[in-house]
């Protein structure tokens, strides 16, 4: 442009016209004091897609129809058109020699070696303030193949050896703590081994599988699927079980944290892991947070002076804030688990952010004798083993109880060479089990 | 959600109970999975299906209750093949009793189905056994009642053997077996019907219509008015939907905006008529007349069907708004009814009010007050203007004043466009008009025109006395005048007709050629054979100057916008094959070429036999005239195929002769003018023509930009011009200058305005660089923000042939700029007057006097195909009427205490007292977001 500043835009309404020359040339000189435009504010352009005129449309309705197909055809014949014409194109200019001479052009620009550097400020869309490790600051010129939209303050950028020019953005990667969260490989626990529990599978699929394989089914009948739920109960009742079948079930991306692993040393490092994680899983979507012990961040607020407990709670806001704030998230559901749902923060567990709480009742009778099943379906026992004994008793087993007694039984069998599992070892191990569990009063006082 | 699965031990009695009202109203039996399963979808293995697959091995690891499933099942399998009958019936509906029970949850196959799986291929065999099932016998029809559900997962995909069962057993009673059986039946009979019929040797399909007859109601009663109808047009029977009675009051506004939606995509000109006359009818038979006359308006402006309406409507305030709408499209019906009251629905349809009503809009915004140019210039805001001015003395900056005061003519004429007074023109005694020169004169005087339009009465006053000039440019100016004031409103006794016919054999040349253009401007889209008669000797005259059979043509083409007639059609046509090189040569002769293609307006394939004769021309002309008749008859269609032949057009590289380059970018714009996901897509293709494309190419893009966006400054299209508008080339950044005008015209948008004026101070000293951003400023302000040039109203539904014809002859006129519009053919700017109406939504009562109500007015948002009421306008503010609509707006009523006349609240509405409203206003759908 050949203009010396861009014009900014008038005020409003204008002026009244006729207005006496003086007034005109004051109107000139205020004009001169007005602060440029902000060149860049924060993370404008960061969330943006690409431009109006290279954007695929959004087609509606989203249920599966005819027209719907319809217009995804027509999208398709589209791109078709685009696809032949840039072909033909092409032929007509050759340009492979052409971009390796741009591109050797573009490296000789940057020169060698690199040197790395921090950007301070951006002062207009060519010139920015850099420093380097080394100390000085200086006001460098912005090459023009450096892509403007990743540019801000803040971000590591190479320096041209030089004349300091930046040449180049080093993409800050998202924190290690986040990217160690994401599960690689899924776990071996599905479904099938889990025992009973079979209206808790349901309602975790109807909230967290199906919102991210069928969407369409939740727009027919016209409602917003579950953003999340949350699992609770007594301790060893399946919750995480259950978990990590759904990711041993999925093929969306599954982010698991423990709430101890959002308290952190800095004071703000907290909040910012919270920030970090759903952006990953946002980056990532469609996605599945899984949150193990979330009374660890997540207690009910109270006044405390200590800066410990205030951190706690700032990281519990920023979760607050990410689970229903006010950005849209897209295709992330998060599943907590805890087994102190009354501790938990009322606003943490309202609706809109956890639409579900599933709870994981003791095992009844028929579930533990499957739980049973399970846990002894690879062991060898002797004929005289009758599980029932164990399974009608009225002792309040969990899963991860029984699943103690048929180790502790094996155990016992191990210790004395036998290769066979006998019912006395499982009597023994029961209460092995369960004087741990009671503390240290005796099974039988209570029979 | 009841769990089946999970029951206890002695909950079978309930098992009945639960399977009649589940079984109905859940949606479906199980639709995930089968889905997937059905169409070969690769997906992981359930784990807990194989796992029990594999328990169902070893009995013991299975739950008591499922342990019972199964082997009543195996028993009832084995008894089916038994051959007592008895026995077989006994199984057979022990069998259907589970399946039909089996509505466990979406999230798991249910489990009768699962255990089935090992037997279907048992069962297959013992169908088809025909010893053991007779054909015919009552079993075999409950056999294959079982083996149509079976069939739906365990079939090979494409086999259709679900079908093949389903045909061969009980038709009735579908919907017992569960939605997801429905429609995976539904997309059966599809299949089967497209095969059946494009067989070489057409086989019956009657068996199919009969499950079709069945399987459409309940689709509708089970809100899937989709389905229903997708089913219908696969089999080709939508006029179907008109005998169900399930289609009630409740639905067919959904039913109807699916099948008003689908219309856009339908390629073949047959379907797309069934599918708008399905949709007219169903709004008819429902009462809701206005939405039918927008249908009928959509059909072509099809007039029998908008008399049939007028005729059937009794009551009279209907009656009325209907007039508004026609009046609203230009449709130039003549009703004849009963005496009064044609009087008056004639007065409503020829717009007669709608100055009246504009300047109620213009009152209650209060900007009655007249605009000078120097308002919307602001240029004591430019940064260089005063400065430069001191340095250069002040003749330096006015090197060009004619043209400066031409510029701001222009922009007097839009910016106090229909406002009945302004600063310049119209007071009494100035001398404006003589600061003007020559030609300029002439425009100026019209500009007069533009000021009282649609107030034919006043206006002919105020014209009458630069009639009698001496000067032959303000005679011709005053009669361009006569045509602008009198276009969009039908006068009584055609005034504009016998003043202008008696000019058309003047003496002088801009005498007759303004008073052919005023015809064209004053009958736009009137139809009228008998301005064939007086315009038609001005176009065959051998001996006429090119540039008045050009606007004579133009004119034709306007009048008979979209109606094909022949007459005119041959006439022009006649006079293209004629012309000599040298007329065709003349930058004017693109006018005669748009003058052809106009009456071809969205014809599609009525153009063909003209297409072909255009071709015969010789001269390059005929190549682009091919190619603007071909795109004005498909505009707004869609057709993909033609958006690809413009495309290969695109493809060479071509300096000169490229003419037709530019039209068949203008082209694309054209036909996917309309339909959204179409436009969208059409604006990445100019993306590319812009990267790849020559000069000819690039000047067309701009404008195709501008008319894909016609007052819709949407903020990428502002971004991607204003880029344009300091291109290297002139002529892509004055198309560019005038595109943005076009897109932001009567929107006062401040982003465009803050442009303009930067773009003003930048082309400063290149005076028609200059001139192109004052008419673009003259755009933009247009009406004071108060008009809209869109050629689509009506909640975008309708175009207006008249609006496209006048917005393409000012984008004609840009395509080749230096010669028309920057010389001496500037008037051609008034013919985007036409296209301009009042953005306004007033509501009057029903004795037609303003009634002020509140409203929202938001942005709208597509509603087709979803689920329960949703919300039909987003970020809305509520106002009172009269209020303003922008391109993408749409109105809503925000209390109950009336009800409008029509479902589609733009322009005039007429209200009516609600009969059930209490005074409390209702809370529908806003609050919630």
């Amino acid at each position: 442009m050949g203009q010396g500043t861009p014009g900014g835009m008038p005020p409003p309404g204008g002026q009244l016209p006729g207005q006496g020359d003086q007034k005109k040339e004051d109107k000139a000189k205020k004009k001169k004091f007005e602060p440029r435009p902000a060149v860049r504010s924060g993370r404008r352009r960061r969330r943006k897609g690409p431009s109006a005129a290279v954007r695929i449309p959004q087609v509606f309705p989203t249920s599966k129809c005819k027209l719907r197909l319809l217009k995804l055809d027509r999208i398709k014949d589209f791109l078709l058109l685009e696809g032949e014409f840039i072909r033909n194109q092409e032929v007509f200019r050759p340009h492979e020699e052409k971009d390796q001479e741009e591109r050797a052009k573009v490296e000789e620009l940057r020169g060698s070696p690199l040197a790395v550097g921090n950007l301070e400020e951006m002062i207009d869309d060519n010139h920015a303030i850099v420093s380097s490790s080394v100390g000085p600051e200086y006001y460098v010129g912005v090459l023009s193949f450096v892509n403007q939209d990743l540019l801000e303050p803040g971000s590591t950028v190479l320096l041209h050896n030089k004349v300091m020019a930046v040449v180049g953005i080093l993409s800050d990667d998202t924190d290690p703590m986040v990217s160690v969260m994401k599960v690689e490989k899924a776990p071996l626990e599905s479904y099938a081994d889990i025992g009973g529990l079979e209206s808790q599978i349901q309602e975790i699929k109807e909230s967290v599988e199906l919102p991210l394989t069928h969407p369409e089914l939740y727009e027919d009948i016209g409602i917003r699927p579950p953003k999340g739920v949350i699992l609770y109960g007594e301790p060893g009742t399946g919750k995480t079980l259950l978990a990590k079948a759904v990711a041993n079930q999925t093929s969306a991306t599954f982010l698991r944290v423990v709430g101890s692993e959002l308290i952190q040393k800095y004071l703000g490092d907290g909040p910012k892991l919270v920030r970090e994680l759903f952006r990953v899983a946002d980056d990532l979507s469609p996605s599945i947070v899984f949150i193990d012990e979330i009374d660890a961040v997540g207690s009910k607020r109270y006044d405390s002076n200590s800066g410990g407990t205030r951190e706690i709670q700032r990281t519990m806001l920023e979760l607050l804030n990410q689970l229903d704030g006010f950005d849209e998230r897209g295709d992330v559901k998060v599943i907590m688990a805890t087994n102190k749902i009354e501790s938990l923060d009322p606003a943490l567990i309202r609706p809109g952010r956890i639409d579900r709480k599933i709870e994981f009742p003791l095992p009844d009778i028929k579930t533990k004798r499957r739980i049973f099943g399970i846990h002894t379906g690879r062991m060898t026992l002797s004929e005289d083993v009758d599980l029932e004994v164990f399974v009608m008793a009225k002792d309040e087993l969990s899963g991860a109880d029984i699943k103690a007694v048929c180790t502790e039984a094996g155990l016992l069998a191990l210790r004395e060479r036998r290769m066979k599992v006998t019912q006395d070892d499982f009597v023994k191990a029961k209460e092995k089990a369960l004087y741990r569990k009671k503390g240290n009063i005796p099974v039988s006082m209570y029979l | 959600m009841p769990n089946p699965d999970g029951d206890g031990d002695g909950k079978n009695s309930s098992k009945d109970d639960k399977r009649s009202a589940v079984a109905l109203m859940v949606p479906a039996a199980d639709p995930p999975t089968l889905e997937k399963e059905e169409r070969g979808v690769p997906q992981k293995p359930e784990p807990d299906d194989k796992d029990k697959k594999d328990k169902s091995k070893e009995a013991d690891e299975i739950s008591a209750e499922d342990q019972a499933l199964l082997e009543g099942l195996q028993l009832a399998v084995e008894r089916v093949q038994d051959k007592d009958a008895g026995v077989q019936k006994m199984a057979l509906e022990h069998l259907r009793k589970e399946i039909r029970a089996a509505t466990s949850s979406m999230t798991s196959v249910p489990k009768p189905l699962k255990f089935l799986r090992p037997h279907y291929t048992t069962l297959t065999d013992v169908y088809a056994n025909a010893a053991i099932y007779p054909v015919g016998s009552e079993n075999r029809k409950l056999l294959g009642d079982v083996l149509a559900v079976l069939a739906m997962t365990m079939a090979t995909p494409g086999s259709r053997e679900s079908l093949r069962f389903k045909l061969e057993s009980n038709a009735q009673d579908l919907g017992s077996w569960g939605h997801e059986f429905v429609r995976s039946l539904a997309g059966e009979i599809g299949e089967e019907y497209v095969s059946r019929t494009t067989a070489d040797a057409p086989q019956p399909v009657e068996d199919l219509l009969a499950l079709v007859k069945d399987i459409v109601p309940f689709h509708i009663q089970h809100n899937a008015f989709a389905e229903a109808v997708d089913l219908l047009l696969e089999v080709q029977r939508l006029p179907q939907l008109l005998e169900l009675t399930s289609v009630d009051e409740a639905n067919y506004q959904r039913i109807c905006l699916y099948l008003l939606r689908c219309a856009d995509f339908m390629a073949d000109p047959d379907d797309l008529q069934e599918m708008l006359v399905t949709a007219y009818e169903l709004y008819r038979k429902q009462g809701s007349y206005a939405d039918a006359l927008r249908v009928a308006i959509k059909l072509n402006n099809d007039m029998a069907r908008i008399n049939q309406l007028f005729e059937q409507v009794s009551d009279e305030t209907q009656k009325k708004q209907l007039a508004f709408m026609v009046g609203r499209s230009h449709v130039n019906l003549q009703y004849e009814g009963e005496e009064a009251d044609a009087e008056e629905v004639n007065e409503l349809v020829g717009n007669s009010k709608l100055s009246e009503h504009y300047l109620l809009l213009a009152k209650d915004l209060d900007v009655l007050d007249p605009k000078t140019p120097e308002d919307i210039f602001k240029s004591h805001l430019a940064e260089t203007g005063g400065f430069s001015r001191r340095r250069e003395g002040a003749g330096a900056h006015h090197v060009d004043s004619a043209r400066a005061n031409l510029a701001s003519t222009f922009v007097n004429a839009f910016v106090n466009l229909g406002y009945q007074k302004d600063a310049l023109v119209t007071p009494e005694g100035n001398a404006w008009l003589y600061k003007n020169k020559d030609h300029g004169m002439m425009s100026a005087a019209a500009s007069i025109g533009a000021i009282l339009l649609w107030n034919v009465e006043e206006g002919l006053n105020q014209i009458d006395k630069f009639m009698h000039s001496q000067e032959d440019h303000i005679r011709a100016g005053a009669l361009l005048a006569i045509g602008i004031v009198s276009s969009g409103v039908r006068i009584e006794h055609d005034a504009a007709l016998a003043l202008l016919s008696e000019h058309l054999e003047s003496a002088s040349k801009p005498v007759r050629y303004a008073a052919a253009f005023g015809l064209g401007l004053a009958y736009a889209g009137s139809n009228r054979e008998d301005l064939i008669e007086l315009l038609a000797p001005l176009v065959a005259d051998a001996d006429a100057g090119i540039t008045e059979v050009a606007l004579a043509a133009l004119s034709l083409g306007m009048i008979f916008v979209g109606t094909t007639n022949s007459e005119v059609a041959s006439l022009l046509v006649q006079r293209l094959m004629e012309s000599a090189d040298a007329d065709l040569d003349n930058p004017m002769a693109r006018f005669l070429v748009l003058g052809l293609a106009l009456p071809f307006l969205g014809q599609m394939e009525k153009a063909d036999a003209m297409l072909e004769a255009v071709k015969t021309v010789e001269h390059k002309m005929g190549r682009s005239a091919a190619v603007v008749l071909e795109t004005a008859a498909y505009a707004g269609s869609g057709n993909v195929l033609k958006v690809q032949k413009m495309l290969h057009l695109c493809a060479e590289h071509l300096q000169e002769d490229a003419d037709h380059q530019s039209v068949a970018v203008l082209g694309i714009a054209l036909i996917t003018l309309g339909e959204e996901v179409g436009a969208e897509m059409a604006l990445r293709s100019f993306d590319h023509l812009l990267h790849y494309g020559e000069l000819p190419i690039r000047r067309a893009v701009p404008l195709a930009f501008a008319l894909l966006n016609v007052s819709n400054p949407d903020y990428g299209i502002i971004d991607q011009l204003s880029r344009l508008t300091h291109d290297q080339d002139g002529q892509v950044a004055q198309n560019a200058v005038l595109a943005l005008g076009v897109i932001g015209c009567g929107t006062n948008n401040s982003r465009i305005a803050g442009l303009l004026r930067q773009l003003a101070e930048f082309y400063s000293r290149e005076a028609s660089h200059l001139f192109v951003v004052r008419v673009a400023q003259g755009f933009l302000h247009a009406g004071k923000g108060l008009v809209s040039m869109t050629p689509f109203h009506s909640d975008r539904l309708l175009a207006s042939g008249v609006g496209l014809a006048g917005i393409l002859t000012l984008l004609h006129a840009a395509l080749d700029m230096k010669n028309t519009v920057l010389d001496k053919h500037h008037y051609l700017l008034f013919s985007a007057l036409v296209a301009m109406n009042p953005r306004m939504l007033i509501t009057l009562d029903e004795d037609l006097n303003p009634l002020p109500v509140t409203v929202r007015v938001g942005q709208a948002v597509e509603t087709v195909g979803q689920a329960g009421r949703p919300k039909t306008i987003t970020g809305f503010q509520t106002h009172t009427t009269p209020v303003l609509l922008g391109v993408k707006d749409r109105a809503e009523l925000a209390s109950s205490e009336y009800l409008a006349y029509t479902s589609v609240l733009e322009g005039v509405v007429i209200l009516r007292k609600n009969p059930e409203a209490e005074g409390a206003p209702e809370g529908d759908g806003g609050e919630k977001q």
